[in-house]
């Protein structure tokens, strides 16, 4: 499986000379399986490059797990190339609601007056459905989502792909609902994330930060650490950067996540636009 | 490693009623005693930690819940919180119950299923009061 990052920003899309090093795009993550399948994590703004290089090749299907449908999680959509192209099959998967589909709710953005058009105008096949509760089959990979703590419907999603797995909880507030010393099971999100080789997950605030945001949905970076080795993760990628943070900020900050799992896993990464990771 | 955790909508009602001061008790899908608060301890006589999770059959050992009006044994089933996850609907009722201190006490309780998705429930919350002394 090959891990590759097309955007990494949190809540908001962020370019700028300050942010050139690890990207402002909001969250879009491009996995390919061992069998070619590609399977894509969230459709923010990084979505757009991703879309402009995949029509470079003739139309086919695409697999699409979307976490949540907060604005930055989405907005790539409407740029995304494949979806307004004939041809290509897209099958997307969100968050379950028992009041509205997610076509339905997915179309609350495609539409004006937020989008001057409408997904029903689409030329692409797109399906769109709740994501299953039991584990199911994308290619050659297994993936499997759960509920996790954040604000509204949020899903989290484990992709094991010929025995690798990479977990994906990019927006995520487990000690919101546990204490750092609480039973493992019963912090948000352990069980997807246990024993996963790499794991991008939110470490969008500082301690400071956090403190005045608790209850937003979203993690300090040494949260993020904590949980990572509360999972027996082997590599914690921080990702979801706020929108604010600099490269010099992200770098500076990094020691203290390196800190938390120091001795226990692969040195944390920070998660930046065209990143590729190996897993194999 | 086991990767098996109960529900998000569990686990976030264990930690609502851990800042509750109303005595709350949890169950799980199976019946299953997973959590009581401070607050709930005080009632029945001793802390979660103490206790720790019982199994169906073994807290309805522990406690002997029996009805108010002619002292019959209940069944786990026969609880309040029993009937609100095999029903799933919520209930409202009193009964009478060794403590863990082994102090008699009658209770009233407000339980309520919690569902997870609008056909699946993950277990029961359940809220109590003692009730006073008869005079």
């Amino acid at each position: 499986m090959i891990v590759r990052v097309w955007g990494a920003r949190g809540s908001l899309a962020a370019p700028g000379p300050a942010t050139v090093g690890y990207g402002g795009n909001t969250p879009c993550v491009e996995l390919e399986l061992a069998d070619g399948t590609t399977l894509i994590l969230d459709a923010g703004s990084g979505i757009r490059e991703l879309g402009q290089r995949l029509v470079e090749r003739d139309p086919g299907a695409l697999y699409v797990c979307l976490t949540h449908l907060h604005l930055d999680h989405v907005e790539g959509l409407g740029f995304f190339a494949p979806l307004w192209r004939a041809g290509w099959k897209l099958r997307f998967w969100g968050p379950p609601s028992p009041t509205a589909t997610l076509r339905a709710r997915v179309s609350r953005y495609l539409s004006p007056p937020l989008f001057p058009i409408g997904l029903s105008e689409a030329p692409a096949e797109a399906e769109f459905e709740d994501a299953p509760r039991e584990p199911w089959r994308v290619g050659s990979a297994v993936v499997e989502a759960q509920t996790v703590e954040h604000r509204g419907p949020t899903l989290g999603y484990r992709i094991e792909d010929e025995g690798r797995v990479l977990v994906y909880l990019p927006d995520h507030e487990p000690y919101l609902t546990a204490g750092l010393g609480d039973e493992p099971k019963w912090i948000s999100g352990w069980a997807l994330a246990a024993g996963a080789d790499l794991l991008l997950h939110d470490s969008q605030y500082t301690e400071g930060e956090y403190t005045d945001r608790i209850g937003w949905g979203h993690s300090s970076m040494s949260h993020a650490a904590s949980f990572s080795r509360a999972a027996g993760v082997h590599r914690l990628g921080m990702f979801h950067h706020d929108p604010m943070r600099s490269d010099r900020q992200l770098e500076a900050l990094y020691d203290q996540v390196a800190e938390v799992v120091r001795d226990e896993q692969e040195p944390p990464l920070i998660a930046r636009d065209g990143l590729e990771i190996v897993l194999s | 490693m086991e990767r098996r955790q109960p529900d998000l909508v569990l686990i976030v009602a264990r930690s609502f009623a851990t800042k509750l001061a109303t005595p709350t008790l949890i169950i799980d899908a199976n019946g299953d005693l997973v959590y009581f608060n401070d607050a709930a301890a005080e009632v029945l006589g001793s802390s979660y930690l103490d206790v720790g999770a019982l199994d169906a059959s073994r807290w309805q050992e522990l406690f002997q819940p029996r009805r108010l009006s002619d002292e019959e044994p209940l069944t786990a089933e026969q609880t309040p919180g029993g009937v609100a996850l095999l029903e799933r609907r919520p209930v409202h009722d009193s009964f009478a119950f060794r403590g863990l201190d082994g102090r008699e006490r009658e209770i009233t309780v407000t339980a309520f299923p919690l569902f997870s998705h609008p056909d699946e429930v993950v277990g029961v919350m359940s809220i109590f009061w003692e009730l006073p002394p008869a005079p």
